[in-house]
């Protein structure tokens, strides 16, 4: 793992006289949570790691640092992604919200990321954590002076586990060799065909026991690399007035429809409104639904070719086509 | 004005939501009416510029709301007023069709179809058929109560 710390370390090196910030992670507060690190020193490379905690996706935070960025100088952006969070790079290079040649992309094969809240069920003690590996099927923890090996299912985010593309799409330097994906090209989401297998009745229930936590707090929304809104989002518009400030569950369902439908045929997977979800909402599962549709209907999915459409931005002239 | 009334009784009370395009459905809608064809009377109609601007959230935000049914009309491919307008409808309305059921809303209660200015007559079936449908199925039960399951789902996360 030092490795690739270091490997990362010297890539942004060799070009940092080129950009004007480095996306990266870094350590944060204690040894379980990694935090984001925008890096305008060269000295500063060296608090750059890469390791399964790393769990944010940096491109969430490409839009705004290039609209922030010094327009003069047009400088470059360094940023480290996942194969995950690369097709959400890819997305936003499709839709033209980021130029490719403004970003220096660093691409790590990754064997997943570890959902914070199910590690701190699983181990509510956890306080000294030395170093967290994937091998195979089993996670391996050393914490607090031992060893411990979970299976996956544990401890991995929900996207990990049906993650169909673990090795960057896009990249200017790749760090360290590309993994093999977990799942089948055309493996279903188990989530997603559970509900599917209820009755009508039953999936209106559940989400409405679900969306009755919601607080309204938009985390999902901000997290969101795709929702590129942010402040001028129709659900917090007073003109068109789409949402009122109730707290009804229909109003709370009906900023979670917003997300759905503007994200139709753009969300790549990238689980980041689950992952800040207070309340544990599966708020993923309504995008790869929507998702399953797309690929149904257009035989298309976000954030893999940047040369491609989103299909709800262009149309069929055929008479009966869809 | 007194049929109206009649029709309006408790067991009745059904609210369907028409968007109908300025240049074909709504004056298809026109048509019947010019021609006084028989039409049921639940269906509550708005007008917009085109099917292109059928916000799929409009539908939503009325079937959240409580409307039983919601009707999307507009030009036939290929007609659009504005060529395409349609055709970037055509492609809304399928998601959002697909994608109802999943939240537990009852894809029967959604349609979207294509009815030209001159076409009273279909007009008149469409109406008569969708609204039919919606009274089969009943009133919406909408999203506004916590079911308070006791057993809740556990989902393979």
């Amino acid at each position: 793992m030092n490795d690739k710390n270091k490997i990362i370390k010297q890539t942004f090196q060799k070009v940092f006289d080129d950009l004007e910030v480095v996306l990266g992670w870094k350590q944060g507060f204690d040894s379980l949570h990694m935090t984001p690190a925008f890096i305008r020193k060269a000295s500063d490379l060296d608090q750059l790691v890469f390791n399964p905690q790393c769990v944010q996706n940096l491109s969430g935070y490409l839009f705004s640092t290039l609209k922030a960025a010094d327009p003069e100088k047009q400088g470059k952006i360094g940023i480290c992604v996942k194969g995950c969070d690369s097709r959400s790079l890819t997305a936003l290079i499709q839709e033209g919200l980021v130029e490719r040649d403004r970003v220096y992309i660093v691409g790590i094969p990754c064997e997943g990321v570890v959902d914070v809240k199910k590690l701190r069920n699983l181990k509510p003690s956890l306080t000294e954590i030395s170093g967290i590996t994937i091998e195979a099927d089993e996670v391996v923890i050393e914490a607090d002076g031992k060893t411990e090996r979970f299976p996956i299912a544990d401890v991995l985010a929900h996207k990990c586990l049906q993650c169909r593309y673990p090795n960057p799409l896009i990249y200017d330097a790749l760090i360290g060799e590309p993994v093999t994906a977990r799942v089948a090209q055309d493996a279903a989401r188990p989530a997603v065909e559970q509900l599917d297998a209820l009755s009508l009745e039953a999936r209106r229930n559940f989400w409405l026991t679900e969306m009755d936590r919601c607080i309204r707090c938009y985390a999902c929304r901000n997290a969101c690399p795709m929702c590129v809104c942010q402040d001028s989002c129709i659900a917090e518009t007073r003109s068109p007035k789409w949402l009122s400030q109730r707290s009804d569950i229909s109003e709370k369902f009906l900023f979670h429809m917003i997300r759905t439908v503007h994200l139709a045929g753009r969300c790549t997977e990238c689980g980041e409104c689950m992952r800040v979800c207070p309340v544990d909402i599966p708020v993923t599962l309504l995008m790869e639904k929507m998702n399953c549709i797309v690929k149904e209907l257009f035989d298309y999915e976000a954030g893999i070719d940047p040369e491609s459409k989103p299909p709800l931005q262009t149309y069929d002239s055929s008479k009966t086509g869809i | 004005m007194e049929n109206l009334q009649q029709n309006s009784t408790e067991e009745q009370k059904i609210r369907i939501i028409g968007f109908l395009c300025n240049w074909c459905s709504y004056g298809g809608a026109d048509t019947a009416g010019v021609c006084r064809f028989k039409q049921p009377t639940d269906l509550r109609i708005i007008r917009i510029p085109c099917t292109g601007r059928m916000d799929p959230m409009f539908a939503i935000k009325a079937l959240i709301n409580g409307a039983d049914g919601v009707l999307v009309s507009g030009c036939h491919p290929n007609d659009c007023h504005y060529s395409v307008g349609n055709f970037y409808a055509r492609r809304r309305m399928e998601a959002l069709k697909r994608f109802l059921p999943f939240v537990g809303i009852d894809t029967q209660r959604f349609h979207y179809t294509w009815v030209s200015a001159s076409e009273g007559q279909v007009w008149q079936q469409v109406v008569t058929e969708f609204t039919e449908k919606i009274h089969q199925l009943g009133p919406n039960p909408g999203f506004h109560i916590n079911p308070d399951i006791q057993q809740p789902l556990s989902l393979a996360l």
